[in-house]
């Protein structure tokens, strides 16, 4: 099993991450993202997926191991070098994560490093806002003054997408960004995903339950599983893995997908 | 464990297990302390860099400070009344009447003023500041300003702190005027005292001192409160379960620091 790519250099490295809360939830997991290229990773619930994703820019601080973005280190390099990478990195969040007393276009703007912010005019930020907001299929002019409360999930989701570009990262990281949704916005949101790494040429490591989307979308896949690294290769190496785990893991999440689509149907 | 397997425990377990109780108590008084010590820390470095900002500071005075007006100005009025007519009660035909000016307004500036108003505060904008953040610390906003690059203690803790401190002496000498007015009209009522020996009975006892003690209990009391109430929400975890346990250990985690420390005054402060 090859933890890395053969592509034009790793951009991301997880380099043997611990962690564990009440019990250990990452147990070494080594792995590497290469530039440029879409990234899913699987796993069943608990698994510790989300909590690698977070390591990524320090939302969580592994107990061992380190994290290298673009060559520098999150965790030994010093604050600076934290602020620097994550400006390279836009987060969605599983449910959005908007600012709840902050209006759409506040929590686009918010999205704008501090350092780039300082040098636009006004009008540059609304511009910005209004770019990002059309590139994600919302009408700036009609959620420009809403509130997170105002919106539908679909909506929150893609003003969340619209926040984690403002800034133009090189990186984008998806954490469950389908979660919760119907399967018209499932595919939409999946669509939109595609879209914004062919157009923004951005570096997507993408957390997913859906399987089948994320091997249809992504270059590369990786399966945890009790906070091992059980699987890592290409969309077709996953299909015909003969690994017992995975292959499980693959169909009870297409019976699911089934069942799914009956349920709605 | 039930009351039978506890009794079947010996004398060297039964101390074990109480010295293991002690330790994990001291152990989390410890983990809060040095928590509340690094946030002191970081927003004290926030504020010297310049990174809180006017805006954010602005709005938090008006819902910390303005919009608590109103509940701190009645809280205060009913102070004044109910210390006059219970000092009124406790003196009848005993001690010279004008003696209430003094009783009034000392009990109000010293004690009533600056901890009623504190108690309020606590309910009015600790728990509202617990809730707030630690609702936001469970739908991940806060990991969401620290992936979008910025400091959570900057644009959270701080302005909240900061919007506090100023308005607690405000909000306290406020309510020292409100109480001791309606201190002195309640003993006018009911006591048939006038105003000008309600004033001659506080001037002789009076010490300009005892309005800087509670000056700086205000200060004291507007620091501690959005400093405990922002590192438990900060620290909640659990969804809206956690949430609203969250906010009741931060109430009363606030009421007792602002007793304990109120019962630090006087011997710090008064000898």
């Amino acid at each position: 099993m090859s933890v890395s790519g053969n592509g034009s250099g790793a951009v991301i490295e997880y380099q043997n991450v611990y962690k564990a809360f009440d019990a250990p939830v990452l147990s070494g997991v080594t792995l590497s993202v290469e530039r440029g290229e879409m990234f899913a990773l699987f796993g069943p619930s608990g698994t510790g997926k989300s909590v690698l994703l977070k390591t990524t820019i320090a939302l969580v601080t592994p107990d061992r191991g380190d994290v290298t973005v673009a060559g520098e280190s999150v965790y030994f390099g010093g604050r600076d070098v934290l602020e620097r990478i994550r400006r390279k990195v836009g987060y969605v969040f599983q449910y959005a994560a908007l600012f709840d007393s902050l209006n759409v276009y506040e929590n686009v703007e918010i999205g704008i490093p501090e350092t780039i912010l300082k040098g636009m005019s006004q009008k540059e930020v609304a511009h910005r806002a209004w770019e990002v907001l059309e590139l994600v299929n919302l009408e700036p002019q009609q959620v420009l003054g809403m509130l997170p409360s105002e919106l539908s999930g679909g909506m929150k989701k893609r003003v969340g997408i619209a926040r984690a570009v403002a800034g133009h990262p090189e990186i984008l990281l998806w954490d469950e960004p389908i979660t919760g949704l119907d399967p018209v916005n499932t595919a939409a949101i999946e669509r939109l995903i595609k879209q914004l790494s062919d157009e923004l040429k951005v570096t997507s490591l993408l957390v997913t339950h859906d399987i089948e989307g994320g091997l249809d979308m992504c270059d590369r896949v990786a399966m945890l599983e009790g906070g091992h690294l059980r699987f890592c290769g290409s969309p077709e190496e996953f299909r015909m893995s003969s690994d017992p785990v995975v292959t499980a893991f693959g169909d009870r999440a297409a019976a699911q997908d089934a069942l799914d689509t009956l349920e709605i149907s | 464990m039930s009351r039978q397997s506890l009794s079947a425990l010996g004398p060297s377990d039964l101390a074990n297990r109480a010295f293991a109780a002690v330790g994990r108590w001291f152990s989390l008084v410890a983990e809060h302390a040095g928590q509340i010590a690094l946030l002191v820390w970081h927003m004290g470095v926030a504020c010297v860099r310049l990174r809180v900002t006017r805006r954010d500071i602005l709005r938090q005075l008006h819902i910390i400070g303005i919009q608590s007006i109103m509940i701190v100005l009645i809280a205060a009025a009913l102070i004044g009344v109910v210390t006059s007519q219970q000092g009124g009660y406790q003196m009848q035909s005993q001690i010279p009447l004008y003696v209430m000016g003094s009783v009034v307004v000392e009990s109000v500036i010293l004690e009533m003023g600056p901890v009623l108003t504190a108690i309020v505060m606590i309910g009015r904008v600790g728990a509202r500041i617990t809730a707030e953040l630690g609702t936001m610390k469970v739908s991940e906003q806060v990991d969401a300003l620290e992936s979008v690059g910025r400091d959570p203690i900057e644009v959270l803790a701080a302005p909240r702190v900061l919007a506090m401190i100023v308005s607690m002496p405000l909000l306290v000498s406020l309510a020292n005027l409100v109480g001791i007015t309606t201190g002195m009209i309640s003993a006018q009522w009911t006591l048939g005292l006038g105003s000008e020996t309600f004033f001659y009975g506080a001037r002789l006892f009076w010490h300009s001192y005892d309005m800087f003690y509670s000056l700086m209990k205000a200060l004291v009391f507007g620091a501690a409160i959005p400093v405990i109430a922002v590192h438990m929400g900060l620290r909640t975890t659990g969804g809206a379960e956690g949430v609203g346990r969250t906010t009741t250990h931060s109430v009363v985690f606030m009421t007792l620091t602002i007793l304990v420390l109120d019962a630090l005054f006087p011997p710090l402060f008064l000898n």
